[in-house]
């Protein structure tokens, strides 16, 4: 087994500007989903971000405030899961409730060096 | 470990958090309160995703509380600037505030705020499904078919009206309560029929303006200075109608007329509800539209079949309630009724009595009652010209496939 970090990608809720029954509705979705990988002790880990970013950028460190320009590609938040492949961890992303709101989930492997 | 959150839990709790953070700093703030309120939902549902909190209405409340106080502080240095912060405060504890009777305290006076007579009436349901339903802008365009833009303006015009006219978080004055009521039932009423009639293609947003209208109207009957036989009456009215609610759209979503429906899908507790509140509005000396209009509607329930439909005394109601709220509606259902009952040269002078420009977008059913008659008459051809009036009188397209299927009916018959 490996592990894996799905990133999810955009569709923030305060931005779109959801309704507190449709966040209801979207919180009923994650919370099934993620009650489902834990049943098949899937998740090791996870957490949803705070949409406030700072950036520290080049040599001269320059630090700089969001919001950026395209929140589209805010990183919402993430799960590290545990799966046979990446191809599994794509099973896994079809439940991702928020495709609809123009969310996108990464995956992408977590690297560990052999000795 | 399920914990099942209760169906419209947040929206219900953004209604109250929204009313006794507005009862504690006023109306003038009440923006600011709504964007807090929405925000905490947000935080809510993230955290949440992962854990869900063992009792998530007490989680709420708690927060909604910490919210207050977190507020008040950001507030209190403002303090000096705006001195009507202060105005709103009032002499109960903030505890005291999240108390189940105190929170539909403050409901009931974001009601009377959101149906104030400074308001337009759009901006009043407006207002009134943003401030105490917790429905979106978005939510609130498609529930009304209007553009999002459009319900932006109204909802910063009544805030606008709000704070020019010094609106209070008050219930009304003893003299005033009689009118004010009057109002607030309207606007029910209204809100109601917009889910009711309306034929948005999105089911769950005509069952959520029907549940919100019976929410508030149980609210306000809760309290004994509000309970008046034309309360009830609009409850029993509503109740009655919400029953057959489904059976109005079938799985493919074309309209079912009452002639068609499924009269054993009508829901029996929601019919037993209306016909117990009916019985308590007829306990009061008043009578109102209301009264007549529940009435109507238990004729119809009654009715075990569409044949079985007692259309004399129906005629009757309706009679009675064109003498208290003449309107070219009430003509054209007088109509309608004249044509069950076989009556055509009555529904004839009815009809052409009828100011069809006052009908506005429902100018449709004028047409297509037409319709009916000429069909009846057997001039099938002006029966088919009056069908195509009517469809070119509605842009909605359940609405135009209901009629086309009438009309290509008549087509195929002798």
């Amino acid at each position: 087994m490996k592990d894996f970090m799905m990133i999810f990608i955009g569709a923030d809720y305060q931005e779109l500007g959801l309704s507190p029954e449709q966040l209801q509705e979207r919180m009923g979705k994650w919370f099934a989903w993620n009650e489902k990988m834990s049943a098949q002790g899937i998740v090791k880990s996870g957490d949803a971000l705070v949409p406030v970013v700072k950036r520290v950028v080049g040599k001269d460190r320059t630090i700089s405030d969001g919001p950026f320009a395209d929140s589209k590609e805010l990183i919402g938040g993430y799960y590290i899961v545990s799966a046979e492949s990446a191809d599994a961890v794509v099973e896994i992303a079809q439940d991702y409730p928020d495709y609809d709101l123009g969310g996108t989930v990464e995956i992408r492997e977590v690297m560990v060096f052999n000795q | 470990m399920q914990h099942k959150i209760i169906d419209h839990l947040f929206r219900h709790h953004y209604g109250k958090m929204v009313a006794i953070l507005t009862r504690f700093f006023g109306l003038a703030h009440i923006e600011t309160i709504e964007d807090a309120v929405q925000d905490t939902f947000v935080k809510a549902t993230l955290q949440w995703r992962n854990q869900q909190p063992d009792n998530p209405e007490a989680w709420l409340t708690k927060v909604a509380k910490n919210r207050t106080i977190d507020l008040l502080r950001s507030l209190k240095s403002e303090k000096n600037r705006h001195q009507q912060i202060s105005a709103g405060t009032i002499s109960i504890p903030i505890s005291d505030l999240f108390l189940d009777h105190e929170i539909e305290d403050s409901q009931l006076r974001m009601i009377f705020v959101a149906c104030h007579p400074s308001l337009k009436p759009q901006e009043q349901i407006a207002f009134a499904l943003k401030s105490i339903s917790g429905f979106s802008t978005i939510e609130i365009a498609a529930a009304l078919l209007t553009r999002e833009d459009a319900i932006t303006k109204r909802l910063q015009r009544a805030r606008k009206s709000i704070i020019a006219n010094n609106i209070q978080f008050e219930f009304p004055a003893p003299h005033e309560l009689q009118s004010r009521l009057v109002r607030v039932m309207e606007v029910i009423y209204l809100t109601f029929n917009e889910g009711f009639h309306s034929t948005n293609t999105d089911n769950l947003i005509r069952e959520d303006l029907c549940g919100e209208a019976i929410r508030l109207c149980k609210l306000l009957l809760k309290k004994e200075n509000f309970r008046t036989g034309s309360m009830y009456a609009l409850f029993a009215l509503m109740c009655f109608h919400a029953s057959r609610l489904e059976s109005k759209t079938n799985s493919k979503n074309e309209i079912v007329d009452i002639r068609e429906q499924d009269r054993s899908k009508w829901h029996l507790p929601m019919i037993e509800l209306a016909k117990n509140a009916l019985t308590k509005a007829t306990e009061f000396d008043e009578i109102s539209i209301y009264h007549f209009e529940a009435a109507i509607a238990l004729e119809h329930v009654k009715a075990s079949a569409f044949s079985d439909t007692n259309w004399n005394i129906i005629l009757y109601y309706y009679d009675k309630l064109y003498d208290i709220q003449p309107s070219d509606f009430s003509l054209l259902n007088k109509a309608i009724i004249n044509i069950q009952l076989n009556k055509l040269q009555a529904a004839k002078e009815i009809l052409e009595a009828i100011k069809c420009d006052k009908l506005g977008q429902r100018q449709y059913l004028y047409f297509g009652c037409w319709a009916e008659y000429y069909s009846k008459k057997g001039d099938k051809l002006t029966s088919i010209s009056c069908y195509e009036k009517a469809i070119a009188n509605t842009s909605n397209a359940l609405e135009k496939a209901y009629l086309k299927k009438k009309m290509d009916f008549l087509g195929t018959t002798n």
